[in-house]
């Protein structure tokens, strides 16, 4: 019982992650980054690369995380920035994404092959027990313990400092924010930055237990992408960590409780449950849950 | 554009429309012409041809939701799997005859669709398209993990069944199916995008509000189209089951953004774009024969090219090679020609009226046709914009409304036509309460409006926006749509149409501006279209937002004839407008607003001898 919630919460913790690598830019530019669970694929594949050269892990996770920095920048200059200057609200990214998405993906595929190669064990061979019932290995408890790091430092810079606000001026009228000064150009490649690191730290963590291989970003992104569904990061970053939490139980919690292939299916269902009830996310603040919370905060 | 644009009225409209048709008919024989070419191809050239058609319908369902109403529909990779999987389990499973089951998958994906649509209404914009993609998602897990699907392999669609011996020489029966579909489905959209259905669709996508305040049930609309629109992907389904294997794979989300792609690279909004861009997605990987890895590559970098240099789609940038932009240096040619005496000129009835000493004696007897009691409205958790206002408004008068900016003048027009409920008090239309009734229905009884930023079709001509006025006025323009160039009464109807709109866009003064895209017009002519659609429809009580604004002293001076006209025909007028020197004249009675109260209603004269609001407003 205790295991499964434990595990549940170190891989909802990596789902977590991506969604709120997906949420930053979302934020900043109003449009979903279709590549992110490819940048986060860019960082493993580049960490087992440099590993298998011969290097120490580390050197090989920082020149990893460094590679998916710079290519979602480029997803942002290439991908982004043209489709936005034509037209704010048309849809174009969503193709144009994508597009970079494949481009990554069968680049990467056809630098290492299609097949896994090793990745590091990190800290996976470490194991940390919870009394009888469960136990974690040292690479789950990093993964927790990163994904909250992450929540709480991007929290701050949002509520606490300039750039945070200047970011949510960005997001909601770009040409109002240039007016005021404001490089709109470098705050969107900060967030894009940011959130490929984000993806990228996220693909450290699970890295010891995927191994590297190219088209692991199709899986990890699209869990990413319902975590932040799930959650409601749309409208707050941190939503998307909730709803990665959410969505790591119920997937763990169905290959515990109903049998070891419902994790297929399940978080599925709750995902179409949860917009059905809430189309926003869960964390919304439209959502049932919160509504309450909201005008209380407000009387 | 306007190559194709319907013929005016008039004796030249009968040769245009014959030649039209003829027109048409070479295009469907040349079609069939190449579907017979198709029909007797080698298999493999046929499959490719094939696929591409089926994902051309494909592409044609969403361009109808997408083009025309603006919903990114994702969920069609879904509708698209449910119609392939109904027809494949239902025909090898248990026997069902596959032309008895076309009208059920049909019929199913329709279903779905009306529900879907119905479910992911209460978001809009983006959050349509991560629903409906989230359906597609959901979809693809249950094929995956179901029994009867099975799995990852999939099934075997059933075969096509054969011809009659006596018509086997016309080759393939599957690619007649097929490309008859194909055709079916380019003549719907293209019958549509010709109706009259087709600028009110446009006003749901870009400006709903006006849609709403013509009589347009919008909601309704677009779970309707949107239902058409899975129907559509279903049946594409249907076909796409007799070419093969039916698994996961080829319905799940990458398909539901490949079919956007096909749309936006072929061009968007466009007869010929979603087959153009089905056309290339399907045949690139069959036309490039590279290593797979690097095709992909390649395919990607060409669709962010596409979507980067070609913005409007390859049929968007053939339109503006070749037909060139139309009406850019148009304006300049109208801008000098001074409209209102032209149109007063020819009406002996407007010539008569001088806007200076309108009102005749105040009808004070007539009946409370509108009446607002007690109205309290407030947005979201702020202070009430509404606190207690009371206004009654007889029949044939003009009621002016009057206060400071943020008085609440625009919430109280918008609490009477509907778009924003009270939280108190009651607003009865000719005695009946109209508390509850969502715009269209309020339209419908004879209460049309005007928007203080005018809210037009941007993309259309002043007299396309001018006809949506005339929605619930002319029957049958949803029902007729679908056939609409091909009946007899639509064709005339159409006509009829665009003739009251041209004259009613004269009797406000806009008669240099019929042709006119409303993107390319100033902003007092839009006022001007917007006033045209409204008054098109022989409304019974008129609620006019500012609508002086932009407009030339010459114009206000003919706007002010134009209502006091209305005013003799008995309409009943609620006008908002800051132009007081324009305003007071007219106005049988004036209520002036301040922070939500009213503070006076009373005869012009009254109000400008008034201390209170020559403080508050005139600023005395």
């Amino acid at each position: 019982m205790l295991q499964f919630v434990a595990s549940g919460i170190a891989i909802g913790c990596v789902y977590g992650m991506i969604g709120m690598a997906l949420a930053i830019t979302f934020y900043v530019t109003r449009i979903i980054n279709f590549a992110q669970g490819q940048l986060m694929m860019v960082t493993v594949m580049v960490t087992a690369e440099v590993t298998g050269l011969g290097y120490s892990a580390w050197l090989g996770v920082v020149a990893g995380l460094a590679c998916s920095c710079i290519i979602g920048v480029l997803s942002y200059l290439i991908a982004v920035r043209p489709i936005l200057a034509f037209n704010r609200f048309g849809f174009g990214w969503l193709v144009s994404t994508l597009g970079f998405a494949v481009m990554v993906e069968n680049g990467a595929a056809w630098l290492w092959g299609p097949t896994s190669i090793p990745f590091p064990t990190i800290l996976n061979n470490t194991s940390v027990h919870f009394g009888e019932a469960a136990v974690l290995t040292g690479q789950q408890i990093l993964a927790i313990a990163t994904a909250l790091i992450a929540a709480v430092v991007f929290e701050v810079v949002r509520k606490r400092t300039l750039f945070g606000k200047i970011g949510m001026a960005t997001a909601a009228d770009p040409e109002m924010a240039s007016a005021f000064g404001v490089n709109t150009t470098t705050v969107a490649i900060v967030a894009f930055a940011a959130s490929a690191l984000l993806a990228g730290l996220a693909g450290v963590m699970i890295g010891p237990s995927t191994f590297a291989n190219p088209y692991l970003g199709d899986t990890f992104g699209t869990y990413g992408f319902i975590a932040m569904m799930i959650g409601g990061g749309t409208e707050r970053p941190v939503a998307a960590l909730y709803g990665g939490i959410l969505l790591g139980l119920s997937a763990e919690g169905a290959n515990a409780l109903i049998n070891s292939r419902a994790s297929d299916w399940f978080p599925f269902l709750v995902l179409a449950l949860i917009l059905v009830v809430s189309p926003r996310g869960l964390f919304s603040s439209q959502s049932p849950l919160m509504r309450r919370r909201v005008a209380a905060a407000a009387r | 554009m306007v190559a194709m644009n319907p013929a005016r009225t008039g004796p030249a409209a009968e040769p245009a429309s014959h030649r039209r048709a003829l027109a048409g008919l070479v295009v469907v024989i040349a079609y069939l012409v190449l579907t017979w070419f198709v029909a007797q191809a080698s298999l493999s050239v046929q499959s490719v041809i094939l696929v591409a058609a089926v994902f051309a319908v494909l592409a044609i369902s969403l361009d109808l939701v997408a083009g025309m109403l603006g919903l990114y529909s994702l969920g069609q990779g879904g509708f698209f799997g449910i119609g392939a999987y109904m027809t494949t389990i239902l025909s090898s499973r248990y026997g069902w005859d596959v032309f008895l089951l076309l009208p059920a998958v049909l019929a199913v994906t329709g279903l779905a669709g009306a529900i879907v649509g119905a479910m992911s209404l209460r978001v809009s914009g983006l959050y349509f398209a991560i629903t409906t993609f989230i359906v597609t998602l959901v979809l693809t897990v249950l094929e995956t993990n179901l029994e009867i699907t099975g799995g990852l392999q999939g099934l075997l669609g059933p075969a096509f069944p054969d011809l009659p011996e006596a018509l086997a020489p016309l080759g393939a029966p599957v690619a007649w199916c097929i490309m008859l579909a194909l055709l079916f489905c380019i003549g719907l959209v293209w019958n549509i995008r010709r109706s009259a259905l087709y600028p009110v669709l446009l006003s749901i996508r870009d400006a709903e509000p006006f849609a709403e305040a013509a009589g347009a049930r919008t909601a309704l609309i677009k779970v309707g189209v949107f239902s058409l629109s899975a129907a559509m992907a279903g049946g594409a389904g249907w076909l796409f089951s007799f070419l093969g294997v039916v698994s996961p794979g080829q319905f799940d989300w990458s398909v539901s953004l490949n079919v956007l792609v096909m749309v936006l690279v072929g061009g968007i909004n466009t007869t010929l774009g979603p087959i153009v861009g089905a056309m290339f997605v399907s045949m690139f990987p069959v036309l490039v024969n590279i290593n797979p890895w690097l095709q992909e590559i390649l395919y990607g970098a060409l669709s962010i090219a596409a979507i980067a240099l070609l913005p409007e789609g390859v049929i968007g940038l053939g339109r503006r090679l070749f037909l060139g932009r139309r009406g850019i240096a148009a304006p300049v040619a109208h801008g000098d020609a001074p409209p209102p005496e032209a149109v007063a000129a020819g009406d002996p009835s407007i010539e008569q009226v001088d806007a200076a000493k309108a009102p005749a004696a105040p009808r004070a007897s007539g009946e409370v046709v509108l009446e607002c009691r007690g109205i309290e409205c407030g947005y979201g958790l702020g202070p009430k914009v509404l606190k207690g206002v009371d206004l009654a408004v007889r029949r044939g008068e003009i009621h002016g409304l009057i206060g400071p900016n943020g008085s609440g003048k625009s919430t109280l027009a918008n609490v009477i036509a509907g778009r924003l409920g009270p939280s108190a008090g009651t607003v009865t239309v000719r005695g009946q309460r109209v508390n509850g009734l969502p715009p269209s229905s309020r339209a419908r009884m004879g209460l049309r409006r005007t928007f203080q930023a005018a809210e037009l079709v941007r993309e259309l001509t002043t007299t396309q926006n001018v006809t949506v006025g005339l929605y619930d006025r002319v029957p049958g323009i949803v029902r007729r749509a679908a056939l609409w160039p091909m009946l007899p009464s639509g064709r005339r109807d159409g006509a009829m149409m665009r003739g009251r709109a041209r004259d009613a866009l004269g009797a406000v003064g806009a008669a240099g501006w019929t042709g006119e895209r409303v993107g390319d017009v100033p902003h007092g002519i839009e006022q001007l279209t917007q006033l045209a659609a409204v008054c098109i429809a022989g409304p019974d009580i008129l609620i006019l937002d500012e609508p002086a604004t932009g407009l030339s002293a010459r114009e206000v001076a003919h706007l002010a004839r134009i209502l006091a006209d209305l005013r003799r025909q008995g309409v009943t007028m609620v006008i908002i407008e800051h132009q007081t020197r324009f305003l007071f004249p007219l106005c049988d009675q004036v209520t002036v607003l301040n922070l939500g109260e009213v503070i006076l209603t009373g005869t012009a004269d009254e109000v400008r001898a008034n201390p209170t609001v020559r403080q508050v407003y005139l600023g005395e």
